[in-house]
């Protein structure tokens, strides 16, 4: 094989893909192609989620179990009132299981089975467009609401799409429980909508599940809370999601796209009930559990960005996003994201233009986004090189030892949040930082070299460090770090070598 | 790629400093003035935390939103004619009486944008705009004050703190120890690596640290009260402040160091959030307290937001992304016992853009009378380096003692 032949294979798998395997790089005789491959086809993994529940599922079990608490601490405070019986909220949780020990094993699951698959894939070029989409649509599930929706998201909303026009992903992942729920679209109501100017229908549908129940039980008693418009997802869609801060929105955007989507909800445990009140007009995704309320929406037309949209229900959001997916901004956005996360932390302008005349050029299709890059020379050029997050750190490491399943997902989860990046929990909407600058302080170097010994002290079998860093490193394991492997003091050591290494921690 | 000795060229000539904590340059003479910032990310309701129940108009705008959750009748603790803390600020409100708190009503970063990111950016890299500086103002901070050294309490670098100058972070550290040996075999093969020699070093000389054993626990004990559910989680912002306070205190310790908190962002359900967010805050305030002991005199502590919020409730109970916020001073350093800023009013006319309160203090005045009275830095340097082109904005007085 050339030089640059094994120099293309080393990219192709550790800059492009999710880290080399022991056996890939030798195997790889064209790199390009491979990739290419990937970009049309996808991500692809059979089986792999089996068993997994979809958002639909989550949702009831989520509504049962706030139900189900509800309902006893009524009970127990009609106990205590009647001096019959003190029964705390320990009890309560003892009674109905808890949150955690309910929901817990699922979340694992979760986890699991998406480190499976990332660890299954030949190159990970598919897998970590996946999970670049991910962090571009963040979902951070320290907010509770959000918690069971994150997996579940990625699953359905973003792989099916990832490889396709960006509208549909775009539709699709806003109107996901994750995003309703974590940015508080599912209790936007439009103030002249039909519930916004019932009085009766005030407060009726809750920000979050809990909450929804105690504005509700006991109508006559609670503080009637008003409900109306929130603008947090239409902002994030503009900021974040679409035409990025500078694509040219003002407040007003924000305002009338927010408008625009009144009504983009999620099942909640009280819809048999306000169905009653409300009956008509509620459409529902079985699959995901996204309700369109079309009595919450509010019922007028809309400008955004200076274009008009007729009132057509759930239609107009849907066609505000349309257009804002094929914005030039939103191309521009996209195509930088996407150059600095695969090329540089400050990626070619010119390449960053070209992607984005392809991405325009065929109606924003994502396909022709990724080819563009792939096409490019400065995508292969010997200067190009990003520094590895903890996630990918973990990944590739994993892969390097030829890992084919992550040995204690419970660890692993720990592992990331010591190293900053706990799994799906960014703590903001913009997501994990992708510039080197953010991950490299002493600190956090000390505590990789740390996890580092720990992975090659865990490693099942150790039995030629050298040729694991050359499978992994390729032309780029250089002199030095081979040499320090080889005079390891056991293999165990020379293996911990080579993760702690400098040249392990980039995508070169 | 540059040469092991283009790297050692780079540090005799000054760009890289390879220590982490001996002070070299610094005297050590008096024990220096000490600030930590606290950032909570997010934007902090301003209004919430210190309602201003003597503004005609919050009634109107606030009243029927309670301050803890199903108790209409928790009551915010007075501690002005017209200003009160919220009752989770228990704490602070006996720093106010003792003249160690300073509410600074009405202020934000000279940006009108309602974005947390290019609120917040602004807020880090000391400029007027989002892409203004490169680097942090507190890295700058930090050079200014030479042979000083700066710590952000967090896993990853922030903005605030990212720059050329000698800061390293720091967070709880993992169980286990770490492998002498290992970090000795990769000693050669960092000092390699342009990018990564200096992190590495500096990293080494970390965990040769005397007494890390101590700062290893300054992440979980020695809170006024471990058990407090207030306290939260060994990761969360009340240990992430008295971990910060325990660093400072040492001999050697960091002059200058961060925290920061997310969280904030309550659009949703802010009664339960702040409550809870109010509390942890609380907590951090006696921690830092607690843990700089006799330091505390020489404290000053800067708590800060990227924005205020609406002024009106929205419709799912929280508040939307606003202009004016509020900035909290701490320490016995502060000249508390007061409101300060300018307050704008919350009359509809009153309100900018019909929506939220007016930022009357740019809050780099705020910062810059900080690091002019407190830390000594000179004039010139405030100006043009530490905050870029900020001449026409001047230092707040008066915020500390004399």
């Amino acid at each position: 094989m050339s030089s640059n032949r094994l120099a293309d294979a080393a990219s192709a798998a550790n800059r492009f893909g999710l880290g080399a395997k022991p056996g890939t790089l030798a195997g790889l005789h064209d790199a390009r192609g491979a990739l290419a491959k990937e970009a049309r086809d996808g991500a692809v993994n059979a089986g792999a989620f089996a068993g997994l529940a979809d958002g639909a599922a989550y949702l009831a079990e989520e509504n049962r179990y706030v139900l189900d608490r509800r309902m006893r601490r009524r009970e127990a405070a009609a106990a205590n009132a009647s001096g019959k019986d003190a029964t705390g909220e320990n009890a309560i949780q003892a009674a109905i299981g808890g949150f955690r020990r309910q929901f817990g094993p699922k979340l694992l699951a979760e986890a699991g089975a998406r480190w499976q698959v990332a660890l299954a894939a030949p190159l990970g070029f598919a897998e970590r467009i996946v999970r670049f989409w991910s962090n571009h649509f963040a979902v951070s599930v320290d907010k509770r609401q959000a918690l069971l929706y994150a997996a579940p998201m990625e699953r359905e909303a973003i792989r099916p799409h990832a490889f396709g026009r960006f509208e549909d992903l775009l539709v699709a992942v806003e109107s996901h429980p994750a995003m309703l729920r974590y940015l508080d679209n599912q209790g936007s109501i439009g103030p002249s909508s039909r519930i916004g100017m019932t009085r009766a229908g005030q407060g009726l549908i809750g920000t979050n599940a809990s909450e929804a129940g105690s504005a509700a039980v006991s109508p006559d008693t609670a503080p009637r809370r008003r409900r109306g418009l929130n603008e947090n997802l239409a902002r994030e869609i503009l900021e974040l999601h679409t035409l990025g801060v500078d694509g040219g929105y003002m407040q007003a955007d924000v305002t009338e796209l927010a408008q625009a989507i009144t009504g983009w909800s999620v099942r909640g445990p009280r819809d048999d009930r306000i169905a009653g009140a409300f009956g008509s007009g509620m459409h529902a995704d079985p699959k995901t559990g996204f309700v369109f309320r079309e009595y919450a929406h509010e019922p007028a037309a809309r400008s955004i960005l200076r274009r008009r949209y007729a009132e057509e229900g759930i239609e107009q959001g849907r066609r505000v996003l349309a257009d804002l997916a094929v914005h030039p901004a939103t191309a521009k956005h996209l195509s930088f994201k996407l150059a600095r996360h695969f090329v540089a932390d400050d990626p070619p302008p010119a390449l960053v233009r070209r992607m984005a005349v392809a991405f325009l050029d065929s109606g924003g299709d994502l396909r022709e986004l990724y080819l563009a890059l792939l096409r490019s020379d400065e995508a292969w050029s010997g200067d190009a090189r990003k520094f590895r997050t903890p996630d990918d750190f973990l990944l590739a490491a994993l892969r390097a030892l030829g890992t084919e399943q992550v040995p204690d997902v419970r660890m692993a989860g720990a592992l990331l949040a010591r190293l900053g990046q706990p799994v799906f929990m960014p703590r903001s909407p913009a997501g994990f930082p992708d510039t080197a600058a953010s991950w490299i302080g002493p600190d956090a170097l000390l505590k990789r070299i740390q996890v580092a010994g720990e992975l090659s002290s865990r490693a099942s079998r150790v039995l030629a460090p050298g040729r694991i860093a050359g499978d992994a490193l390729g032309p780029h394991l250089d002199a030095a770090t081979s040499q320090a492997i080889a005079r390891a003091e056991s293999p165990r050591q020379g293996l911990g070598l080579l993760l702690a290494s400098p040249r392990f921690q980039w995508r070169i | 790629m540059a040469s092991r000795r283009d790297v050692l060229k780079l540090i005799a000539a000054g760009a890289v400093a390879l220590t982490v904590w001996p002070r070299i340059a610094a005297s050590a003479t008096a024990a220096p003035p000490l600030l930590l910032v606290v950032m909570l990310r997010g934007g902090l309701d301003g209004l919430h935390a210190l309602p201003p129940l003597g503004d005609a108009a919050w009634g109107g705008l606030r009243g029927a939103l309670p301050f803890a959750p199903g108790d209409p009748k928790a009551k915010p603790l007075p501690i002005d004619r017209d200003f009160a803390l919220h009752p989770s600020l228990a704490y602070a409100s006996q720093l106010y009486r003792q003249k160690a708190l300073l509410p600074v009503v009405a202020v934000a970063p000279p940006y009108q944008g309602r974005s947390h990111f290019e609120a917040q950016d602004c807020v880090e890299n000391g400029s007027a705009h989002p892409n203004g500086a490169p680097d942090g103002w507190m890295n700058r901070c930090v050079a200014s004050l030479h042979g000083e050294q700066g710590l952000a309490i967090v896993t990853a670098m922030p903005l605030i703190m990212r720059g050329a100058a000698n800061v390293s972070t720091w967070s709880p550290p993992l169980p286990d120890g770490i492998d002498a040996q290992l970090l000795q075999r990769l000693d050669t093969l960092y000092a390699e690596d342009p990018r990564l020699a200096e992190a590495y070093a500096r990293a080494v000389a970390e965990s040769h640290e005397e007494g890390a054993g101590e700062a290893g626990d300054a992440g979980r004990g020695n809170l006024p009260d471990a058990g407090n559910r207030r306290a939260g989680a060994a990761g969360g912002l009340a240990a992430m402040m008295a971990a910060a306070g325990r660093f400072m205190a040492r001999k050697d310790g960091a002059q200058i160091a961060f925290v920061e908190d997310s969280g904030w962002d309550t659009h949703a359900g802010e009664v339960a959030a702040l409550q809870r967010k109010l509390g942890q805050l609380d907590a951090g305030l006696q921690g830092v307290h607690d843990a700089l002991g006799a330091a505390w005199d020489r404290a000053a502590i800067a708590v800060v937001t990227e924005f205020g919020r609406t002024a009106k409730v929205n419709g799912t109970g929280g508040t939307d992304h606003g202009t004016g916020g509020i900035a909290f001073l701490a320490g016995g350093a502060i000249a508390g016992g007061r409101i300060a800023g300018r307050w704008p009013g919350l009359s509809a006319q009153d309100l900018n853009e019909g929506r939220d309160l007016h930022a009357t203090t740019d809050l780099r005045a705020l910062f810059k009378g900080l690091l002019k009275d407190h830390l000594g830095v000179a004039g010139a340097a405030l100006d043009a380096a530490v905050f870029p082109g900020s001449a026409a904005v001047r230092p707040m007085a008066g915020l500390v003692r004399t």
